[in-house]
């Protein structure tokens, strides 16, 4: 088993780094286009300063592109795979603070987002997928190793 | 690795290195841009005191402002249920309205405020408002509103004269859009349409989409 895993490991981490850093660019790139709405998207949260929401939404979605970029040619995965997860991280608590506390929200995650019909939310699939990708991105922490990376 | 060639290591932190450069560039090039612009041409009814927004009724009281994005649905549905009654308090001076026009939708809603704005100067915002919504497109920047079809609109309203023509189709107003933004950024609008009555603002999931519940509204913050 344990030797199996020893081939193995290698691609699972190329694999985990192409979908962390493939949504990470994703989203980073439709965001991009439109930063007011990103901007946007952030404060509707209504968990931050809106001063950091706004700075948040300008800046998030290059942080993104860059961790993705950097997850894809695998050059500094350990750590990249940590922001990844930390950045999973922030999400879900965000989400779930929205959901607590009744908010009705899009989560702006790739795009869009801001105030949305109570109906129109979808909380529970947003934070089962970012627990997904934060998994992704712990196992990248611990096995940054992988076959066409950067990182010797 | 300490068998990793230099090469190989050069090229990965040389990656690392154009990657970072690139983001940081960005999010500063991006903070600048989202900054409002002291040099912008802003249309005579705009106050920059009230967010950049198009005052209407100045020395009235209450305050009521309204952010919208002409390309909105919930926008539109607004202006049909409680237009009408907002336009009346307009029409007798019974409140200060300030409208802040968002364009956090598109290139399309840019044009929009754009075209509002010089309406504003033809003193005919309200009806260009009203228009505006009556013709929107069914999807987001659909191709629908050109400055060509928003000359036309000015004029099925009225709107011929020239300088309302050039500056539509000049953009005159649309740095004056980033401002809004801007200015909309900092209020803490996160979405369309956002009323305030004397900077409270009103319950999105009743006070919005009921005609009786609006009047109330307004009539709690001094509408009379």
């Amino acid at each position: 088993m344990r030797a199996k895993f020893y081939i193995y490991q290698p691609w699972l981490t190329l694999i985990a780094r192409l979908i962390l850093g493939g949504v990470l660019l994703a989203a980073g790139g439709l965001k991009i286009g439109n930063l007011q709405k990103s901007a946007m998207a952030v404060r509707a949260y209504e968990m931050l300063p809106v001063g950091l929401a706004n700075f948040l939404g300008y800046a998030l979605p290059w942080i993104e592109i860059g961790i993705g970029l950097l997850l894809i040619v695998g050059a500094g995965v350990a750590i990249c795979g940590l922001l990844g997860a930390f950045t999973m991280f922030a999400f879900i608590i965000a989400i779930a603070q929205a959901w607590a506390r009744g908010l009705s929200i899009d989560c702006g995650c790739f795009g869009g987002g801001g105030a949305v019909d109570p109906e129109d939310t979808k909380y529970l699939s947003e934070i089962i997928r970012d627990i997904g990708l934060l998994a992704l991105g712990i196992y990248l922490y611990y096995f940054p190793k992988g076959k066409f990376g950067l990182d010797k | 690795m300490a068998t990793a060639s230099g090469g190989d290591k050069g090229t990965r932190n040389l990656v690392i290195a154009m990657i970072s450069f690139i983001v940081v560039v960005g999010v500063v090039f991006s903070l600048i841009s989202s900054r409002s612009n002291s040099t912008a041409a802003i249309p005579a009814t705009v106050s920059e005191t009230d967010g950049y927004g198009i005052v209407l009724n100045p020395e009235s009281t209450p305050k009521i402002d309204v952010y919208v994005d002409y390309q909105c649905p919930a926008c539109r549905m607004f202006e049909i249920i409680n237009g009408g009654y907002l336009n009346e308090v307009i029409a007798q001076k019974k409140a200060k309205v300030v409208f802040h026009p968002m364009t956090f939708i598109g290139p399309e809603s840019v044009l929009a405020a754009n075209s509002a704005a010089c309406a504003a100067d033809e003193n005919k915002f309200v009806d260009m408002n009203l228009a505006l919504f009556q013709n929107q497109a069914d999807s987001e920047n659909s191709g629908k509103w050109s400055n060509e079809f928003l000359v036309e609109l000015g004029k099925s309203i009225g709107i011929t004269s020239g300088a309302f023509k050039t500056c539509v189709n000049d953009g005159k107003y649309i740095k004056w859009t980033s401002n809004v933004a801007a200015a909309s950024a900092k209020a803490d609008v996160n979405g369309t349409p956002t009323i305030f009555v004397n900077g409270k603002q009103l319950d999105r999931n009743t006070e919005y989409g009921d005609q009786a519940k609006f009047r109330a509204a307004l009539a709690a913050g001094g509408v009379k």
